[in-house]
């Protein structure tokens, strides 16, 4: 039916142009640009030069640069899988036909779209020594008798900073859950009963097979968020104390924009894409593709 | 019987528990903003005594507040509707057969596997030569088209059947009218998702402002939040309000439609 023809063809190029345009300008040419600017050296004055690989030494070399590596796998493997755990757990109660399970939902949800900034504000004063919250809580308790200044103790600050993005990021992770679960047939869990199956043997059987896109979609935009954070510990921490809390993306920041070192900082930047690609493909290998894909909870 | 209840007992008790761990930080805020009480007296109380609004009054005079709330709103104004038009008319577009429009979309979904973060520096010298830094077009301009947002369209259109467009078609309608006229009218959930999906997005931006904003007067809440956080370390009460004041349209915006709310933010799971 539809023939191209010269009118339609233009009505076309017309309405893709704007958003090309956005994503050539904002992605395309920037992931090119900053590849060339990591074979650079430029201090954002006078004409880069081309210094082939040594900002990919200097990395090498540079402690911080592995600290800051270190610490964004840590903050993923120390967060995500706590996460995801607890999720599985809610949303499998908030599943269950309880009265008032909606305001469970909602309140659970709730911090997730809240400002990062705001949140890292919160959190900053829940952890302090001296008028936190939290420190109240643990002398009360007797657990401890003097405050402890979570975050500028060097043991317990990426500790504290990946509780927050838990604490964020959880009811996204209890939703998702939730749109997998009410996607499992009814009529299995029936089959089941009849069959004389025991609850954990239904979890075991049915609900946890059935679930496996829904929790690896989780797993994947938690590594993706774990790799891309930057408002939570920029405002809680900027890295520190020393670089206890310094994660790729606030490292790439700071070379960047506060010691104009743009070469090494786009260097980081490449390995940083890389590192997302690859883990992208194996993830998308792995599920024949459905990772990433829209889920609607509707 | 009993043991049922028992469990269902054992469930509420959980739910409840979690929902008070993750709503106590906000609420603590809320109290304090109106409050201030619990950073100088111990034990603090659970409910606000004699609550106030200076530190809120405080919050407009100390800072620019009204200044900042108004970059805030223009910039996600600008990224809303921009995203609505651009979003719409490029799914409008996918829904011709034209050569090269496979890979066109093989496009889209690897652009989406790109990160803002992995772009900023670049980004910032472009929006630096474009002589952008410090103005409204620069804030808005890498958000003002995503891509999820092009396919939530796509999937709404995709179910509208192709008869329609026909039918308009025969009765003299110009093609580029029917997007505005028939698709976007019938496409109102999507419409919905790309506002909230937006909005959220340009509201809670930091990294971007913080890279090209230097000029105080151009700052967006956010930044303005994180900048009030290094002048006045020490000065809670008024701090807590200015948070407040920042996620307020948020949680009004999540609490006026919870359901498309969640649904549309679920539908974002990767910003892109």
């Amino acid at each position: 039916m539809s023939k191209v023809n010269r009118g339609r063809g233009l009505l076309i190029v017309l309405f893709l142009a704007p958003s090309l345009l956005i994503f050539a300008i904002y992605r395309i040419i920037p992931i090119l640009w900053n590849l060339i600017l990591s074979f650079q050296r430029w201090k954002l004055i006078g004409i880069p030069k081309f210094v082939g690989f040594s900002n990919y030494q200097s990395l090498i070399q540079d402690p911080v640069f592995w600290e800051s590596f270190k610490n964004t796998l840590y903050y993923f493997f120390g967060g995500t899988p706590i996460a995801i755990g607890v999720a599985l757990v809610l949303s499998l109660l908030v599943n269950k036909p309880l009265k008032g399970r909606n305001i469970y939902r909602a309140l659970i949800f709730l911090p997730y779209p809240i400002t990062p900034v705001a949140i890292a504000i919160i959190w900053k004063w829940l952890y302090d020594e001296k008028v936190g919250l939290i420190n109240f809580i643990l002398k009360s308790l007797g657990i401890t008798r003097e405050g402890i200044g979570f975050l500028s103790s060097f043991t317990w600050a990426l500790p504290a900073v990946i509780f927050t993005t838990v604490w964020q990021s959880l009811g996204y992770y209890v939703i998702l859950l939730l749109a997998g679960l009410q996607t499992i047939p009814e009529e299995l869990y029936e089959a089941a009963e009849i069959d004389g199956a025991s609850g954990m043997r239904k979890l075991q059987w049915i609900t946890l097979p059935l679930l496996k896109p829904s929790l690896f979609l989780c797993f994947i935009v938690g590594i993706i968020n774990s790799f891309t954070t930057f408002d939570v510990i920029y405002v809680m921490t900027n890295g520190g104390p020393g670089n206890a809390t310094e994660i790729l993306v606030t490292y790439i920041y700071k070379k960047a924009f506060t010691f104009n070192e743009i070469g090494p900082a786009a260097a980081m930047t490449v390995i940083l894409f890389l590192f997302l690609l690859l883990i992208t493909m194996v993830s998308n290998k792995i599920s024949g593709g459905e990772a990433g894909g829209v889920h609607y909870y509707e | 019987m009993n043991r049922k209840l028992l469990f269902r007992l054992i469930d509420h008790t959980i739910l409840i528990t979690v929902s008070v761990l993750i709503t106590i930080p906000l609420y603590w805020v809320l109290k304090t903003s109106l409050t201030g009480e619990n950073l100088f007296n111990y034990p603090p109380s659970l409910i606000p005594k004699d609550p106030h609004i200076y530190y809120f009054v405080d919050v407009y005079y100390w800072i620019p507040f009204l200044r900042f709330f108004f970059n805030s709103v223009f910039v996600s104004l600008i990224v809303v509707i921009a995203n609505l038009f651009f979003n719409s008319m490029a799914a409008f577009a996918l829904r011709y057969s034209f050569p090269g429009k496979k890979l066109l979309i093989l496009f889209y979904l690897s652009m989406m596997m790109i990160p803002f973060q992995t772009t900023i520096i670049p980004a910032f010298l472009i929006t630096k030569y474009m002589g952008l830094l410090n103005s409204y077009l620069g804030l808005s301009f890498p958000l003002a088209s995503t891509i999820i947002n092009i396919f939530v369209f796509k999937a709404a259109f995709d179910s509208i059947p192709g008869s329609l467009f026909d039918a308009a078609v025969m009765d003299g309608m110009k093609e580029h009218a029917i997007l505005f006229k028939i698709y976007l009218p019938l496409a109102k959930p999507a419409i919905a998702t790309n506002i909230i999906l937006t909005f959220v997005w340009s509201w809670n931006n930091f990294i971007w402002p913080l890279i090209i904003i230097s000029n105080k007067e151009m700052q967006t809440l956010p930044l303005g939040l994180s900048t009030f956080l290094s002048y006045f370390e020490n000065t809670s009460g008024q701090m807590y309000a200015f948070v407040i004041m920042v996620i307020a349209p948020i949680i009004l915006v999540f609490f006026m439609n919870q359901r498309r709310f969640i649904s549309g933010i679920i539908s974002g799971a990767i910003k892109g």
